[in-house]
């Protein structure tokens, strides 16, 4: 090991290329991926912010903002449950905002209970806010999203479906995915989304102890008219819908592997020329008794070498990325498993192209030594 | 001269390159002996073929014609596995260009062949490996990068390479062509000492006259064709 180190510390300026190109995998891979998780993870935000434990929506819902009317008479299957604390109703749905100065903008409507301890997503607002929202027709939106609603100040007025809505604040830092929130009442939601009286979106309930979550569903699965989701279940769903039905994952994932291919062709190609330059050096060890399985053992220790000094380099410069990317409002996820898996697939790209660059061991020849 | 046991034998050895119109004949029916502990020299002019017959007698380059017994065993019947494990465990090399790894200190170059050549535990390689650059003067020098090192030095760190692991035979190819003649000659008599007191069987290609007074027996290659020299180095016959 100590050779190994010696000689990628002596050659480094011929080592660094392949160090470079395996850091640039693994920040590709890292920071693609964390892009990815960040954007779909805005799609389950109303689901991720809210308090519940269990949802209960309609039959083959395919995520939160999906979500179409079901029965109010549902909530009694969910109260009539030991383990649950009193239900409450959630409405979500999309509808078409018509900004005061013309013009319309695709909008989510979040309706849901106004008092302390609500369940649904308008927990994120503050005491005053959801007092405010107890007027009917008022609305919150994320003060990010003034510009495009075309909103200037509290007090504007806007238009969903013929219904004046007038806004009486704003939240803060509430991303969407779709379309910007407007928070309100369960009971000014329910014109905006066209829902009859007795209608919800969805039912929530949080359980007196939260690890009684999955029998309760599991209990509620029986009714084939719903769907009972625990939390967890609910926005990984969501999630994973947004993620195959785009196929940006796909598209991000593409770019990805084409990162890792040219790590793998330079770390390649980096390892191959060193080893042919240094084939006079190996031809002497091997006729000095030094086995080639030694020569190649030293070629897939440098190859491992650099890819470990590539990965901790990537790591800093990921996290830093990652922070100015938060700073311009991109939201960047980077879980330590995602870390670790970057770190992992990077290293073992590295490996494999210490083993393309075993090749270049064909140019080891005791006898051109003697020409 | 007083001859010890015989360790190394060629046999009616022939080595042609190319074909046809442009064949060569580099080695033409060569015999020669070495023996235990004697160093011998083949001295020629550049093309009279004395890196071909070192290569042929040091199993790296396979004759047309001909035997190489080493040890008793026919060294061009051997498998090419069991003719790299041969060579592995019984020769050493001095090349002319050193080719010490710019990486590793002298005591380094010497730890690793023992290391890797021979899975010597760390410690045993340091010791082994420092005696002998003391016995080749190099005390002061065992940390020196081969950058750092004059060429004589570093030829000598090359010379403790091929000798580390106490090989039966070593071979050497113009150990002294890239040296001026002080260093050259210290190299020689290293050279000549440590094989004496390893009792390795040396065979030293070179075209300098000016080490054959330290030869125990000097070959003489022409065309391709040996015969045993005088002390001047020229042909006997």
């Amino acid at each position: 090991m100590f050779y190994v180190l010696a000689i990628l510390w002596h050659e480094r300026q011929r080592f660094l290329p392949g160090v470079l190109a395996v850091a640039f995998s693994a920040l590709l891979i890292a920071l693609q991926c964390g892009l990815l998780l960040g954007l779909f993870s805005v799609t389950s935000i109303p689901v991720d912010r809210s308090a519940a434990d269990i949802w209960i929506g309609a039959p083959h819902v395919l995520g939160v903002d999906l979500g179409r009317p079901i029965p109010g008479r549902f909530f009694s299957r969910l109260a009539s449950q030991p383990e649950v604390e009193p239900p409450e109703y959630y409405l979500q749905g999309f509808n078409y905002w018509t900004k005061p100065g013309g013009g319309s903008q695709l909008c989510m409507i979040i309706g849901g209970r106004l008092r302390d301890g609500t369940l649904g997503m308008l927990r994120v607002l503050p005491r005053e806010l959801r007092e405010q929202l107890t007027e009917p027709n008022s609305v919150v939106i994320d003060k990010a999203d003034m510009v495009r609603m075309g909103i200037r100040k509290v007090g504007d007025t806007a238009d969903i479906m013929g219904n004046k809505v007038r806004v009486v604040g704003f939240a803060e830092r509430q991303p969407s995915f779709a379309g910007p929130y407007v928070f309100c009442s369960i009971r000014t939601a329910r014109p905006l989304l066209q829902m009859l009286p007795d209608q919800t979106t969805y039912v929530l309930a949080r359980c007196k102890n939260p690890d009684d979550a999955q029998a309760v569903v599991d209990r509620l699965r029986r009714y084939d008219d719903m769907t009972v989701f625990t939390t967890a279940e609910f926005s990984l769903r969501t999630r994973m819908h947004w993620l195959t039905t785009t196929k940006a994952g796909i598209a991000l994932g593409y770019t990805a592997v084409l990162g890792l291919l040219v790590g793998a062709v330079v770390t390649s190609q980096t390892l191959y020329s060193a080893t042919a330059s240094s084939f006079r050096e190996y031809a002497t060890l091997e006729a000095l008794g030094i086995p080639r399985f030694r020569i190649a053992w030293l070629v897939l220790t440098q190859a491992f070498w650099i890819g470990i000094l590539g990965v901790l380099l990537a790591l800093p410069v990921t996290l830093g990325l990652a922070l100015v990317a938060e700073l311009l409002s991109v939201h960047v996820l980077l879980p330590l498993w995602l870390l670790g898996g970057a770190g992992g697939i990077t290293l073992i790209m590295a490996f494999l192209a210490g083993l393309g660059a075993l090749r270049s061991l064909r140019f080891i020849d005791v006898y051109s030594l003697l020409r | 001269m007083e001859r010890g046991e015989l360790t190394l034998k060629g046999r009616n050895l022939v080595r042609t390159f190319g074909k046809g119109k442009n064949e060569i004949t580099a080695v033409n029916d060569v015999s020669l002996e070495l023996y235990r502990g004697k160093v011998s020299m083949l001295m020629g002019p550049s093309g009279s073929g004395k890196s071909t017959l070192l290569a042929i007698l040091s199993g790296l380059l396979p004759p047309n014609k001909g035997d190489v017994i080493a040890l008793g065993r026919n060294l061009w019947e051997m498998s090419e596995f069991q003719r790299r494990r041969f060579r592995q465990q019984n020769y050493g090399f001095i090349f002319q260009g050193f080719n010490l790894l710019p990486a590793l200190n002298a005591r380094q170059q010497l730890e690793i062949v023992l290391r890797w050549g021979e899975g010597a535990s760390a410690r045993e390689a340091r010791q082994r490996s420092e005696e002998m650059l003391d016995l080749l003067g190099l005390e002061q020098k065992h940390h020196l990068l081969p950058e750092e090192l004059s060429g004589g030095e570093k030829q000598r760190v090359a010379i403790g390479r091929a000798l580390i692991k106490k090989p039966s035979y070593c071979f050497a190819d113009e150990p002294t062509s890239a040296l001026g003649w002080e260093h050259g000659k210290q190299v020689v008599e290293l050279l000549t000492e440590a094989a004496h007191r390893q009792e390795a069987t040396v065979l030293i290609v070179a075209h300098d006259p000016r080490i054959v007074p330290y030869m125990d027996r000097v070959w003489n290659l022409r065309d391709g064709c040996l015969a045993e020299a005088n002390g001047d180095g020229e042909p006997t016959v």
